[in-house]
């Protein structure tokens, strides 16, 4: 799998998000369950290729996110996912994480990753939510959607991450 | 060596940090156009999310469909109801215009304030919803080569839905009305009245609060005859908007934060949920008044 492959792959996901996904959750849930498809690779990056994939990654998909969906301001997600890509990786590329530990930063990571975005909105004053709701409404469910999408693609994104520019003469060997 | 190492780090953490307070801090600013590479991504995932959301929306809506069969019949009988009270309001619809027409002709209207409420709907198709509360946003499928520019009104059959914030050639972006925030150094705010007291009533939609799920309209006058259960609709003063554009229904009515004027609840009327189709509310003269 060569990264190329994987970022293909990625913006599949991420166009998924706005479209796809939207239409799969029911009405009452669309204004909780925020997906963030690509960040959950992004994470994967971190932790099984190392810290400066993931910054690149998250960056890149992050600024995809802030274009196409530009409101207000560019820059938030791709901060977010820069810095939550980058720290993620600096914790943990030297340790091989088993699931429970990959699942368990993910889950963090994406915490973190949405309360990022919300306090840039915050400082820039571009939004007045309560943090208390904000933090019930939206962004624990989606840190749970995030976790069972995390584990739908564990085994696959694992290896991906894992074998890049092994060539597939040498996975035959293995 | 170490030592330097890690200054190098933490200076190009500062750098990486201040541009990004730029980059921000200049997208904020009210852009009427976008850059080349924005235009170009913009478009770019226009097409690809286009492909995704239309095929989705046809087979979630027919899942819809099956489940709303039952509730057919009984709408059927609604719509003739409508049906026959539209053909008898058509008549007098007819009548008023004719006479509108001569006396505007009689007084010398000039032909730009003839066709100042000759709004032209323009239908788009959603593509794709980003739904984070933080930052709603909506995408359709006109742009700027269509003569979509910002601030233009959108519309779903059912009311108001959002304004026009961003353009690029082909595709824009739609901010919905729950995204109005009063304290936002971004907001607007939408020049509102009361349908059937159009000349006695005025307030502003300013903002909407997620938790409840109502707007709110502020800066009505404590003489207003706004009440509870009244249609709120666009009034078109400041020529920016379009007049006559449903908001919603008042749920109640009560004094302000500093006792002088009145703020009102109101419920949206339309649905922001799993939409297809809008249309974009094209007014003749916005351009010109917008300069």
């Amino acid at each position: 799998m060569s990264l190329t492959r994987i970022v293909l792959i990625m913006l599949l996901f991420f166009y998924a998000e706005g479209t796809i996904f939207y239409w799969l959750v029911p009405d009452i849930w669309t204004n909780r369950l925020v997906p963030h498809f690509a960040l959950a690779f992004v994470l994967f990056a971190a932790l099984y290729r190392g810290r400066h994939t993931s910054l690149f990654l998250g960056f890149a998909f992050g600024f995809l996110q802030d274009i196409v969906f530009y409101d207000k301001i560019l820059g938030a997600h791709a901060f977010a996912g820069a810095l939550v890509g980058y720290l993620t990786g600096l914790l943990m590329e030297r340790r091989r994480s088993t699931m429970l530990m990959a699942l368990t930063m993910i889950s963090l990571s994406t915490f973190v990753y949405d309360n990022v975005v919300f306090f840039i909105y915050q400082v820039f004053r571009l939004n007045h939510l309560d943090y208390d709701w904000a933090l019930v409404s939206f962004m624990l469910p989606s840190v749970f959607l995030q976790l069972g999408f995390s584990l739908l693609i564990y085994v696959p994104a694992r290896r991906w991450f894992e074998n890049i520019g092994v060539k597939k003469s040498e996975e035959k060997e293995e | 060596m170490f030592n330097w190492m890690r200054n190098r780090r933490i200076i190009v953490l500062m750098i990486v940090v201040v541009l990004f307070v730029a980059v921000m801090g200049f997208s904020i600013s009210d852009r009427k156009k976008l850059t080349w590479p924005e235009n170009f991504i913009l478009d770019a995932s226009g097409v690809v999310q286009h492909w995704f959301y239309k095929p989705a929306g046809y087979i979630a809506g027919f899942f819809e469909d099956i489940a709303n069969l039952r509730h057919l019949y009984q709408e059927n009988e609604e719509l003739r109801k409508t049906a026959a009270a539209y053909a008898r309001d058509k008549n007098k619809y007819n009548f008023i215009e004719q006479e509108n027409q001569r006396l505007q002709a009689a007084l010398g209207f000039t032909e730009r304030q003839k066709n100042m409420y000759d709004y032209r709907y323009l239908i788009a198709q959603v593509i794709a919803v980003d739904n984070s509360p933080i930052n709603q946003t909506i995408r359709i499928n006109l742009g700027s080569k269509d003569g979509i520019t910002t601030d233009m009104v959108v519309v779903s059959i059912d009311g108001l839905v959002g304004i026009v914030s961003k353009v690029d050639p082909f595709y824009s972006n739609v901010m919905p009305i729950t995204q109005l925030d009063e304290k936002s150094s971004v907001s607007k705010s939408i020049a509102a009245t009361v349908k059937g007291k159009e000349l006695l009533s005025f307030g502003m939609v300013d903002n909407y609060d997620q938790e409840t799920g109502m707007l709110s309209m502020s800066r009505i006058a404590e003489t207003d005859p706004l009440a509870e259960g009244d249609t709120i609709i666009t009034s078109g003063l400041g020529e920016v908007f379009p007049k006559g554009m449903v908001i919603g229904t008042v749920k109640s009515r009560q004094v302000g934060d500093y006792g002088l004027t009145h703020t009102a609840l109101i419920d949206p009327a339309a649905d922001f949920e799993h939409l297809t189709e809008v249309f974009v509310v094209e007014v003749p003269n916005a351009k010109e008044s917008a300069q």
